[in-house]
């Protein structure tokens, strides 16, 4: 990475989510980017790295977990963290097979989410270069 | 004894048709009671969003409307299984909050109130989406702050909407727009067609007949002959998007005959061809376009002005500015003359860092009655400042009253009245335009520069920001003392801290949870809270200066001015959309309008939200239980027998499972209850010295103490053999007494689980004067106040809640209720001086000490 700050991307089509997420983290010392559609973060995934992706799984007219899919194949060192209004067992199973760090049912604090973002990033420090 | 009992199984066996098994309704009240703590919780769990510290969207919002409804539905089906449907009357109220939650969550505005005019007296925040903003706000400052506003009174959305429905205004409007969107027609022809529209249309009879009732009222005791009044625009959304500012009309000067068509030139100019273009770029749903209006009475100002409580472009400079000149106001605003400039430095004591004083030839002034036009100033007076310089200092003290009380800085708009009074007319939110606002980012080097003096304890009960200093609460100071803008740090998060919710800038307590009373007011507030900090009050020191980032779970030393300018930028969550929407829909949810059971108005149709249904559902069930064991036989796998007890207490006792051991044929020893609740409650009541057996001085005293032991049974029937009744099993304990007249309600279940925990315990009656029964129920409210219950009072209802303590704390609260009960029972009579309230609380805190200590 070309700076040591941690970079985090947040994908929900709901804007409120990235809207309070945002601040919130940025007030954390975190660089943070937000999207509303699978379109634009893809195209934003293809141009860069980040070490964290916070999405939402369910959204309109697109599926998060084929999104978290991709960031995972391009870089498997990028920490995906899931955030969902409809948890299910199922679902929340099939994340895990699919390499998530980990899974947060909505609605969520903003203390729980920088709890877990904090533990992906000490996960990735932590982890050889 | 067994005697009694025969006789009363006769009596209940009589009258009564092969009925259900007492289990079978038993099961359906305890699953009542359950509903009713599940309703209630999701309830405070929603409201608890509002806190900023939780992450919601829609979906989440439109999930928990669904299962609230799911869940009162099924609590209305089940009382009408306990009752033979007897409240089926329930189901309609249901159905018609239902559909009203279903059009808030499609994002329809519903005006909360029926009434077409509100005085400004009786505007609560809660009202905004009735009054509109401008209406809302200085309402509020007038009754909270205390500081002077004009005189007036709001026209609803509701008046808007009938106004609309009488001329049909909905069809026409959505025509002409339909044109101008299909650009058939320009948009000034439009706007024009409308306007015609909307003036030529009528006002309903009823609406014109308040509109000139109220503000004849209004302008009766005034010192004017024929005051006359100021009509501006109140519209939703009005103040919260900058643009919109200025674009309605203000009618200025108007006498009250003029009203109603003053009221429909604001209402025309919603349709502005500015204001029409204006919506249509930020997509403005149809149902969204709704106008209350506010009628003030005209101030005649000698002088007039606006105060801005930072400089706009400069906010590091400090400086708060203030234009004015003499005369109205409107000139001022609209920059069509010269203003006196002051800058002022934001510290007290506001010195002044800048004056300019203009030539002033011309202001605008009220023409007797009517009108208003721009006049010569008098010679002597053109160079004179428009402004005293004790004047300058009180406005600069309002002006940071107003930003503490709003969390924003302020754009103000004031008069000077002839009698040098000052007076707010309108105090909105300033947008600070800096080049490079704040940025979340520049804020991580903060904690190297600001000691930390506690971080990472205790739980947000409302997001935000605050500066101030310290005021501790301790036995020895008193609410009444408490500074404005100071931030208050308790040991308990105590339903009576809200008392001070207009003057905190925040709150820090060690124990405290978000669900409480004094978070929900702090969130309605939007006051920052940081509860169950732990040792918040003893590591804070009495007048020490400290930044509260509740955010962050962090206390600064000292004034963080990096975090109050970023604050000012951040877009408030409670602005948010989402917010909005679930403050709406909770709007239909979460206030209780019923209160006293004995009222007519205690029925199935004055249920108007999901609490006004699930509180009448208990109340209900609770009667049904009690008199099914009176007037029914219960089941033989229940056990009942009367309490052997020293004391006159005529009890019942009902075990439902593991509440009384062993036989119980002649009656029950007080040593076989097994329930604790039930334990602790008849411990409280029987301590040495509480249940008084002195007889009453008052005259009726003999008919007073015959009832307290109630008649005997024998050739009685079951009306007369009083309502002591208990329903216990070995956690649970519901308790109907009454004692002499009073009339005591406790349902309470204690168990390890502390989620499951409850005690509900309510109070009323009395036979002496009303000013006894006031101190009564005022000594209750202080006591159990003191003692952590929320407490509602309603005349002399006294309604007490308290959830969610461990077991040993619970029982505690148990033993002080035995207290009140058997303390309380002729209290009214005893309430002879207001020094009483206090001996009595000293009185119950010492016992409660000693049990402790035992």
């Amino acid at each position: 990475m070309p700076t040591e700050q941690t970079s985090i991307l947040i994908l929900d089509d709901e804007p409120i989510v990235s809207k309070r997420l945002k601040p919130s983290l940025e007030k954390k010392g975190y660089e943070v980017e937000t999207f509303t559609t699978s379109a634009d973060a893809l195209a934003r995934i293809n141009e860069r790295q980040f070490n964290i992706v916070v999405t939402d799984l369910k959204m309109e007219g697109m599926d998060g977990m084929q999104f978290l899919s991709e960031v995972k194949k391009k870089y498997p060192a990028t920490e995906v963290i899931v955030i969902t209004g409809f948890a299910t067992m199922a679902t929340a199973k099939e994340s895990f097979n699919k390499g998530v760090f980990d899974f947060l049912a909505k609605p969520f604090k903003l203390g729980e989410i920088a709890e877990v973002i904090s533990k992906a990033e000490t996960k990735i420090k932590n982890s050889p270069k | 004894m067994r005697n009694l009992l025969h006789q009363i199984r006769q009596i209940l066996y009589r009258n009564k048709k092969e009925s259900v098994p007492f289990k079978i309704l038993f099961a359906d009240f305890k699953k009542s009671l359950e509903l009713n703590n599940q309703i209630l919780d999701l309830i405070a769990e929603a409201n608890d969003k509002l806190s900023g510290d939780y992450i919601f969207d829609k979906q989440y919002i439109q999930t928990t409307c669904q299962t609230l409804t799911g869940l009162v539905r099924e609590l209305i089906v089940t009382i009408n299984h306990l009752t033979q449907q007897k409240y089926s009357g329930l189901y309609k109220s249901f159905h018609l909050i239902e559909e009203e939650i279903d059009a808030i969550l499609q994002g329809q505005v519903l005006y909360p109130v029926l009434e077409y005019i509100l005085p400004y007296s009786s505007i609560t925040r809660g009202l905004v989406d009735a009054v509109g903003g401008k209406n809302a706000r200085i309402a509020e400052i007038g009754h909270l702050l205390d500081l002077r506003v004009p005189e007036g009174f709001a026209i609803t959305t509701a008046a808007f909407s009938a106004f609309w429905r009488q001329n049909n205004l909905e069809e026409t409007v959505s025509s002409i727009s339909e044109q101008w969107q299909q650009k058939t027609i320009a948009v000034e022809e439009a706007a024009r067609k409308i306007q015609q529209a909307i003036m030529k249309a009528t006002l309903p009879a009823k609406l014109e007949q308040a509109i000139l009732e109220t503000a004849s009222r209004m302008t009766k005791g005034q010192q004017k002959a024929a005051p006359c009044f100021a009509v501006r625009s109140s519209a939703l959304g009005e103040d919260d998007i900058a643009s919109f500012a200025g674009q309605y009309r203000t009618c200025l000067n108007i006498p009250l005959a003029e009203l109603p068509q003053a009221y429909k030139e604001v209402v025309a100019s919603l349709y502005s061809p500015e204001a029409m273009e204006y919506r249509l770029l930020k997509d403005f749903r149809h149902n969204e376009i709704m106008m209350a209006v506010a009628c003030q009475l005209m101030i005649p100002a000698k002088a007039s002005g606006v105060m801005y409580t930072y400089d706009p472009l400069r906010p590091e400079t400090e400086t708060m500015l203030i234009n004015s000149a003499w005369g109205l106001g409107e000139p001022i605003v609209s920059g069509e003359v010269p203003t006196d400039h002051f800058s002022l430095d934001r510290q007290s004591p506001h010195e002044i860092k800048e004056m300019q004083v203009v030539r002033k030839e011309h202001s605008m002034m009220l023409y007797g009655c009517g009108g208003i036009g721009i006049e010569s100033v008098r010679e002597e007076q053109r160079t004179e400042s428009s402004l005293k310089n004790c004047q300058l200092q009180d406005l600069a003290a309002i002006g940071l009253q107003l930003e503490k009380y709003f969390r924003k800085p302020q754009d103000v708009e004031f008069a000077i009245d002839l009698e040098d009074r000052l007076i707010v007319l309108q105090s909105r939110q300033l947008n600070l335009q800096q080049e490079r606002p704040p940025r979340a980012c520049d804020l991580t080097g903060i904690d190297g520069k600001y000691p930390i003096l506690m971080r990472g304890k205790g739980i947000a009960a409302m997001e935000g920001i605050a500066s101030g200093p310290v005021w501790i609460l301790s036995p020895e100071s008193d609410l009444k003392d408490f500074p404005m803008g100071a931030i208050l740090v308790a040991r308990y998060a105590s339903p009576q801290l809200a008392r001070v919710i207009h003057k905190a800038s925040g709150f820090i307590t060690d124990v405290g949870s978000t669900t409480g009373h004094l978070a929900t007011v702090a969130r309605e507030f939007r006051v920052p809270a940081l509860f169950n900090t732990e040792k918040g009050s003893n590591l804070l020191t009495h007048g020490q200066e400290i930044t509260l980032d509740t955010e962050c779970l962090t206390v600064y030393a000292g004034v963080v001015q990096e975090l109050q300018h970023y604050s000012f930028h951040e877009e408030p969550v409670e602005e948010m959309y989402e917010y909005r929407l679930l403050r709406r829909v909770l709007k239909k949810i979460e206030p209780l309008n019923l209160f006293d059971p004995n009222e007519e108005s205690f029925s199935p149709q004055a249920c108007r939200t999901y609490h006004d249904l699930t509180r009448f559902v208990h109340e209900k069930a609770v009667e049904t239980i009690i008199d099914l064991n009176f007037y029914h036989a219960h089941h033989r796998d229940t056990q009942a027998g009367q309490l052997l007890w020293d004391y006159p207490l005529d009890l019942i006792l009902i075990d439902v499972g593991g509440g009384i051991k062993g036989e119980h044929e002649k009656g029950i020893q007080p040593e076989q209850i097994r329930s604790a609740p039930m334990q602790m409650l008849l411990h409280g009541m029987s301590y040495p010295g509480i249940w008084d057996m002195s007889p009453m001085k008052v005259d009726f005293g003999s008919f007073m103490s015959s009832l307290t032991r109630t008649a005997p049974t024998r050739n009685t029937s079951p009306e007369d053999v009083g309502r002591n009744l208990a329903v216990v099993s070995a956690e649970y304990t519901n308790i109907n007494f009454r004692l002499g007249y009073h009339y005591t309600v406790i349902d309470a279940y204690i168990s390890d689980n502390i989620l499951d925990n409850h005690i509900y315990f309510r109070f009323s009656g009395g036979v002496t004067d009303t000013t006894r029964r006031s101190r009564r129920t005022r000594l209750l409210n202080v006591i159990l106040s003191h003692y952590d219950f929320l407490c509602e009072l309603h005349g002399d209802i006294v309604i007490a809640r308290l959830k969610r303590m461990d077991k040993e704390s619970m029982l505690n609260r148990l033993f002080l209720l035995g207290l009140l009960v058997g303390f309380t029972r002729q209290l009214d009579v005893k309430m002879v001086s207001e020094a009483k309230i206090d001996d009595y609380f000293e009185e119950i805190k010492t016992i409660m000490e000693d049990n402790n200590a035992n």
